[in-house]
């Protein structure tokens, strides 16, 4: 009897400890994650523009690494920072807002500077847009 | 020959007259965060990638967020949020679509605090309600700022809640928005 109750205590904490450990998960490490595509900010753009509802399915959630011409490169008032990527439209681009979670020291990239930028694909609004990026 | 000019150029700058009238405000990088708050937690998430546009002359207004866009605290929260909750890879986007009332009395190329209200058709998870929201617009050396905060519904988007964590995540949800707006320049 005193064997089945300690076991069910054992259960029982180890469901808590997995429960926990499940509600603190952290997010996931982008410095590490695979990227599962790699495209040029025009063709990824492109895709969006063709047909978003297709680029939605192969993109969305998807670690991607993005290469191209930056753009512009702003801050905002939290100091967070964001790099636009040149898409080939006038207008719009591939939007690349740095990862909160890493640490970004030493990165400055100028506008013309070509470089390789690793996100979450969020979808397009006007531009596409990254969250989450780190450089590679 | 010089009458032909004259009468090209006075033709050009009617057609730009109305352009220079339909001045346009815009942002991609407005901020939209949301607030639930129950006594047993507090759960926040932002997102700093709104676009949004504000015909000044008309007083018409549009928003669009990416729903994956949002950040929040604990990784568990936002998968839930996307895959339960929102369903943001069938829904990916929020959208807004509205008009300021009484838009005359605001002049967004005038420095001042214009308290403004708008009304208009919100989109979430594929639902569309009609929304009013209270807001300020402020003016201040050609900056042009945005802000509201109103509430919403969980249920009137259509967005079931399981029983076991009805009781963390609250019936109306506080929207905040906070954009800079810039003029558009085409």
């Amino acid at each position: 009897m005193k064997k089945v109750i300690f076991a069910v205590l054992i259960l029982a904490a180890a469901g808590a400890g997995i429960g926990y450990y499940q509600f603190n998960k952290p997010h996931q490490n982008m410095e590490r994650a695979a990227a599962e595509f790699s495209v040029s900010a025009e063709a990824l753009f492109g895709s969006f523009e063709a047909d978003e509802q297709q680029a939605n399915e192969e993109y969305l959630d998807k670690v991607v690494a993005v290469s191209g011409t930056v753009r512009e490169v702003s801050k905002d008032n939290n100091g967070q920072l964001s790099i636009t990527l040149d898409s080939g439209s006038d207008m719009f681009g591939v939007i690349c807002q740095m990862d909160e979670l890493t640490d970004h020291e030493g990165f400055s990239p100028e506008p013309g500077q070509k470089l390789t930028l690793k996100g979450k694909c969020t979808g397009m609004l006007m531009d596409v847009v990254l969250v989450r990026c780190v450089k590679m | 020959m010089i009458k032909q000019k004259i009468w090209i150029a006075a033709a050009a700058f009617l057609m730009a007259m109305p352009a220079l009238q339909a001045q346009k405000y815009f942002t991609r990088e407005g901020k939209v965060s949301f607030f639930s708050s129950t006594p047993i937690e507090d759960i926040e998430a932002h997102n700093s990638k709104a676009t949004s546009v504000v015909d000044a002359e008309t007083g018409r207004t549009e928003f669009a967020v990416l729903i994956k866009a949002f950040q929040f605290e604990k990784a568990l929260m936002q998968e839930h949020f996307n895959e339960n909750y929102m369903e943001s890879g069938t829904y990916p986007k929020a959208t807004f679509k509205g008009q300021f009332s009484d838009w005359g009395s605001v002049d967004l190329a005038k420095d001042g605090t214009y308290p403004v209200e708008v009304k208009g058709d919100m989109t979430i998870h594929g639902v569309t309600n009609p929304v009013a929201a209270n807001g300020t617009f402020t003016v201040k050396g050609g900056q042009v700022q945005a802000v509201s905060t109103f509430k919403i519904a969980v249920e009137d988007y259509g967005i079931a809640i399981p029983s076991v964590v009805r009781e963390n995540i609250a019936k109306e949800l506080e929207i905040r928005v906070d954009c800079n707006l810039q003029p558009l320049n085409r």
